[in-house]
């Protein structure tokens, strides 16, 4: 079926399948491969993107489902060559390891500071509670959502 | 996930129409946890039901006179951000809050949460505890019946074929109404839960004028202990009363043993936690 | 130079945030197909027939099964060959392999696998390592498998019991008899371990393709490049330069990913099918292809009034799962390890490597050793209680010290034990008082300490190749799992040759490139690819000298290098870059020069004593916690930990800092609630909706981690490694400092459930505060 959607600020139209999922999508039909995929049923947040602005588990969400809405991967943040100023604190905390909850955990807090660009420790560790990191680096990803959130642009679009 | 047919209704009498036609096709609300099913060939409908793009089926209207309506499609993270759920119903936010993880919630539809009737899961119990109704529609017409029986059993409902859920209604609180969600886990703080207690209690002066006490995610559908809310009536809760009103929930509830905890360390947690419940509740009347 | 013990960036960042990192998972090649894999239902049955037809009839299937393995060697396993690539006659688990399908898409595959009739027969099934070790026992492989060249293996007959005894391990000291006899207490207990799971988020994949030559490429998610192309020559009868295995960046393995899992599949179908063909295994998959061992650990120890421990006898048996896999390794260890860092004249320690209807157990962090460690420390507080001696006092009066020898035969030099310990008890303010708990809770302080060893004896070997304009590349087979090796490594490199970290990079494993490494594992790779590739860069030190010398017209022993240049003690205007003295060697700017090293580590056990040099280092941590535990509903809350790791020398302190952080996490979530269950030989939570991991919100709120420098000998610049020191002792403090706050009432087995700890209050009531 046809599906006409904005993923990273580009226009596209699309046919996608029935059972097709956004991270299908995303990664075969587009090669957007910086979403992965951890455990298939929305526990993870290995695969998080936001819809409209909102973090959602890209594994649960039909490719169909898209269709008029705005899609964010991790391929869509940053200007002109410069990273994101999340990116940028992830680098400066070294908050990750294996690296593979990453691109889903930067898009959880880009989320999170759409929503409370000025989150206390608490509010950013109720919201990211549910990305997991098997490495463990949390200390370190709460560093970086203060840093982001400190900087000047709040980290958020 | 095997293939299907995916049909998008824009209209909430063409979703019936669709549903009428075909009793195997199965509506798909948010989804989480029908494509779960789907991937793991728990389910192979050949035909859903898309009902996202129904504009009838969205938002969250509230008045003081008839209280919340939710549009069964209204995502639990809606419910839980709503500023008249969280004026009117903060235990119902609370409850909406603590459901899986941020991502989840901007998918899951309250509908389909009840719908799918998960034992284990949080909203149900607190919308029990608030008296809630679920209307319900099909091509033959509409009927309304309590949240309390829509729940039949363990992922069973008093759906019929060709039904929906259309919306989700609350009545307005009485006056200085309390309530409380609680929800305990016994693993990951990601885990869903092994106990939710709900507890929703009107006042006359310091006594109780009625009480409702939901215990979710034990039994294979919310259990009211409805002895011991009768105790509660016309009497102030003092610790005595509410540990034997715990006492009853215990006795009331038939848990399930899964790997969050045995049927019996479930039903002492009961006790537990109903009587932590109700405690706080006393005490937010004292503050 | 400061280019060790500096938190340098980690040099993968850059990919790693802005999800250009390429894993296993993102390999596409033209025309390759997708594996599907058709898996037990029963935990043990025989398998009478497959009948594939309908499924190889449609249309672009390739299906595998076992009428395709009768050409090949195609039992693998690194120390007994015991693991068919499907089943043969029997599968032994529920996810034992049974046959396989390639197809175009994930979906027409899976589609296929219903087209797959086998027919079973049930057979009877074991569950617990101890009773599979009893003579009765349903026995899983009646005939007994061969051993891995690799392997020095144990005789298994010595342990037996029944044949599901696939290895044992024993080593003594002393006289045991005479030992307990002199003491004044015997404590006697039981600990029991469940299977858990790795967690490792990128799911094993792998794709295989052969080529015309009849070599085969494998690209893998392994932690064991060079091992894998071993096994995968022994299989397919090639030479090991016919199979090339490369391993992208790994998206988190912890064990789960060492030696070969799903690569002898996908080459076996790959091989059928002629076509690539890729396999990326669901969440339910990961379950069913590694676990680490559950175990059931008894102890029984000697104590004088004093508090010295004088005799100590364990009997540990290690559920391996169906098939051995790294159990009798892994087994081994935890058997010599199980006296713990103590001085104990007599012991007896022997260790058993057990068959049983779960899922493969296999190498996890830790390897073996937090199942012992869990017992010897949990029992240590019950002494300490009994003795009332301060549980870190008692501890003190018994830690082994600079030149013991160890129940192996090993001389422990310089070991960071007694300042590790020490670190954690001051950081977790041991011995002041315990905060207040809130009405119908209690809170609690536990430590523990432990002792780990590296495997030996093992080799790495590194290639450093200094380019033209005097960057640097580093070429090893170790594996970027998320450790920061293709960091620390660089830092190495940057030391030795005194330029920037920025100018050296690390290459990912590919075993026609790069050299031999022994694996990723066993908390080794800065210690020996590390030790290798200092080395290495030294040669070309000595090179450039060699070259500079000429060129300056001056004698090697009056030179020396800075900042990338080679100058002339004492008259630096008298220098020359790396760049411009490969120019002039080469007369142009073109050209590159090569050092190579090996470090291999010697050593190994003996079969039949036990004894001889066990490990080429050894790692000491330390943990201290404080918990509240719900005295009503017995659910544990940690409040803080601290934990202290020898690592011999910090090359990159972050990087260890954020090791020691994952291994608490992974440590406190085997403490509290992880397990993989099983009913009646079905698993019942293998999916992330029913198997819990720690998230932000179990973090414990105050976290400290301590890295203690007693240098090693052999170590690049003292470096002992990290990856693995601080799981050890984290489950056992959080268990002390739970039993602690009920007044000793005391969970010995995990997970620490609130159900358990309810029940432990209940049959001593006196613990209720």
């Amino acid at each position: 079926m046809k599906v006409g959607v904005q993923i990273n600020e580009r226009e596209l139209e699309l046919e996608v399948a029935t059972n097709s999922t956004l991270i299908d999508l995303l990664r075969e039909d587009l090669g957007l491969r910086g979403t992965v995929e951890g455990c298939g049923v929305g526990v993870c947040g290995s695969c998080t993107v936001l819809v409209d602005g909102r973090p959602v588990s890209s594994c649960l969400v039909l490719a169909a489902d898209v269709d008029g809405r705005v899609v964010t991967t991790i391929e869509g943040l940053g200007r002109n060559g410069a990273l994101d100023p999340v990116q940028e604190a992830f680098l400066e905390h070294q908050a990750f390891q294996c690296g593979y909850c990453t691109a889903g955990m930067i898009m959880a807090v880009k989320g999170l500071l759409a929503e409370n660009p000025r989150p206390s420790a608490a509010e950013a560790k109720d919201y990211l509670s549910g990305n997991i990191c098997r490495c463990g680096t949390y200390e370190e990803v709460l560093g970086a959502v203060a840093t982001a959130a400190a900087s000047s642009d709040g980290g958020g679009d | 996930m095997q293939p299907f047919e995916l049909l998008q209704p824009r209209t909430l009498e063409d979703a019936l129409d669709r549903l009428a036609d075909d009793e195997e096709a199965r509506p798909l609300a948010g989804g989480t946890a029908l494509v779960v099913l789907m991937k793991h060939a728990l389910l192979r409908p050949e035909r859903l039901v898309n009902l996202k793009r129904i504009p009838a089926l969205q938002g969250i209207d509230w008045s003081s006179e008839t209280g919340l309506r939710i549009g069964a499609l209204t995502t639990i993270r809606e419910v839980e951000q709503h500023q008249a759920v969280r004026t009117w119903f903060p235990a119902l936010a609370e409850a909406c809050h603590v459901v899986a993880n941020v991502r989840i919630r901007n998918l899951a539809t309250l509908g389909g949460n009840l719908a799918h009737a998960d034992y284990q899961s949080d909203p149900p119990a607190m919308l029990i505890a608030l008296g809630a109704r679920v209307r319900i529609r099909s091509v033959s017409g509409e009927r309304e019946e309590p949240l309390e029986t829509f729940l039949v059993s363990g992922y069973q409902t008093t759906l019929e074929p060709g039904e929906l859920v259309t919306d989700i209604l609350v009545p307005p609180p009485t006056a200085g109404r309390r309530m409380q969600y609680l929800k305990f886990t016994t693993r990951s703080a990601e885990d869903r839960p092994c106990v939710g207690v709900a507890v929703s209690l009107g006042l006359e002066g310091t006594a109780c004028r009625d009480l409702r006490v939901v215990v979710g995610a034990v039994s294979s559908t919310p259990v009211r202990v409805a002895e011991g809310e009768e105790l509660a009536t016309g009497k102030v809760l003092t610790p005595d009363l509410i540990d034997e009103i715990a006492g009853r929930a215990a006795s009331a509830v038939d848990p399930i043993g899964d790997v969050r905890g045995s049927p019996e360390y479930k039903r002492r947690l009961v006790q537990v936690l109903v009587r932590r419940s109700l405690l706080g509740s006393v005490t937010e009347v004292s503050a | 130079m400061t280019a060790i013990g500096t938190s340098v960036a980690r040099a993968d960042g850059p990919l790693k945030v802005t999800g250009q990192v390429q894993y296993t998972v993102d390999t596409q090649l033209p025309g390759m197909l997708h594996a599907k894999v058709l898996r037990s239902p029963y935990p043990h049955a025989r398998v009478l027939a497959v009948d594939a037809t309908a499924a190889a009839a449609r249309p672009g299937v390739v299906v595998l099964t076992a009428a395709d393995l009768t050409n090949l060697d195609h039992a693998f396993g690194v120390a007994l060959r015991d693991q068919p690539i499907v089943a043969i006659d029997r599968v032994r688990f529920v996810g034992d392999p049974v046959a396989a399908v390639a197809a175009d898409t994930p979906e027409a595959a899976e589609a296929a696998l219903e087209f797959i009739d086998v027919e079973y027969e049930p057979l009877e099934t074991v569950m617990d390592p101890e009773a599979a070790a009893a003579d009765d026992a349903p026995v899983l492989h009646p005939v007994e498998r061969p051993r891995a060249p690799m392997f020095v293996g144990w005789p298994a007959e010595r342990f037996r019991g029944s044949l599901n005894v696939c290895s044992g391990y024993h080593v003594e000291q002393g006289d045991l008899d005479a030992g307990f006899a002199s003491a004044d207490h015997v404590f006697e207990d039981t600990y029991r371990v469940p299977p858990i799971h790795h967690g490792n988020l990128e799911p094993h994949a792998a794709v295989a393709s052969w080529d015309h030559r009849g070599h085969l490429n494998v690209i893998s998610s392994t932690q064991s490049p060079s091992i894998v192309r071993l096994q995968l020559a022994e299989i397919f009868g090639l030479t090991e330069n016919q199979v090339r295995v490369v391993v992208p960046y790994v998206g988190g393995a912890y064990g789960s990913k060492v030696y070969a899992k799903i690569e002898p599949l996908v080459a076996a179908i790959a091989r059928k099918a002629g076509r690539p063909v890729r396999l990326v295994l669901t969440r339910e998959e990961v379950f069913a292809t590694a676990a680490r061992h559950a175990c059931t650990v008894h102890i029984r120890t000697g104590v004088r009034n004093d508090g010295t421990i004088v005799a100590r006898e364990v009997r540990a048996f290690y559920d391996t799962g169906a098939y051995a896999d790294t159990g009798p390794r892994a087994s081994k260890k935890g058997g010599y390890l199980a006296g713990g860092p103590y001085r104990i004249e007599h012991q007896s320690l022997t260790s058993y490597c057990v068959y049983t209807n779960k899922a493969p157990a296999v190498a996890y962090r830790g390897f073996g050793v937090p199942q012992v460690v869990w017992a010897y420390e949990s029992q240590m507080d019950d002494i300490a209680a009994r003795l009332a001696i301060d549980p870190l006092e008692l501890r003190r009066r018994n830690l082994i010290r600079d030149g013991d020898t160890f129940v192996t035969g090993d001389v422990l030099r310089n070991p960071g034990l007694d300042e590790a310990l020490e670190a954690v008890a001051e950081a977790g303010d041991w011995g002041s008082p315990v905060p207040e708990a809130r009405p119908g809770f209690a809170i609690g302080r536990g430590v523990a300490c432990a002792i780990k060893s590296t495997s030996t004896p093992s080799n790495s070997a590194a290639s450093v190749r200094l380019n033209a304009d005097g960057s640097v590349h580093l070429l090893t087979s170790s594996v970027e799992i998320g450790q920061g090796s293709t960091t620390a490594l660089a830092q190495v490199i940057a030391e030795t040759l005194s330029i920037p970290v920025s100018r050296v990079t690390v290459s990912l494993p590919d075993t026609d490139v790069t050299p031999f490494d022994q694996s990723t594992i066993s908390s080794r790779t800065t210690f020996s690819v590390g030790r290798a590739a200092t080395d290495a860069a030294a040669k070309i030190r000595q090179q450039l000298m060699s070259l500079a010398a000429s060129q300056l017209e001056a004698a090697v022993t009056d030179l020396d290098v800075d900042e990338g240049s080679v100058f002339v003690r004492g008259s630096r205007d008298r220098s020359l870059t790396f760049a411009e003295i490969i120019r002039r060697h080469f007369g142009s700017p073109a050209g590159s020069l090569f050092g190579d090293s090996v470090f291999q580590t010697r050593g190994g056990l003996d079969p039949l004593t036990g004894k001889g040099k066990a490990s080429a280092t050894w790692f000491y941590s330390a943990a201290a916690a404080e918990v509240e535990v719900d005295l009503e509903t017995g659910k544990a809350r940690v409040l803080r930990i601290a934990t202290s790791a020898d690592v011999g020398k910090a090359i990159n302190p972050a990087q260890c800092h954020l090791q020691n952080e994952g291994s608490m996490l992974t440590a406190l979530g085997s403490a509290l609630f992880e397990e993989v269950v099983y009913d009646a030989g079905q698993p019942t939570n293998s999916s992330f909706l029913d198997y819990g991991m720690p998230s932000l919100e179990d973090h414990p709120l105050e976290f400290h981690s301590i890295l203690v420098e007693h240098p090693s000998e052999d170590g690049p610049f003292g470096a002992r490694g990290v990856g693995e020191s601080v799981i050890s002792p984290v489950a056992p403090a959080i268990g002390n400092a739970v039993a602690a706050a009920l007044g000793g009432a005391r969970v010995r087995e995990l997970p620490i459930s609130p159900e358990r700890v309810l029940a432990a209050v209940d049959q001593q009531p006196e613990a209720r505060a």
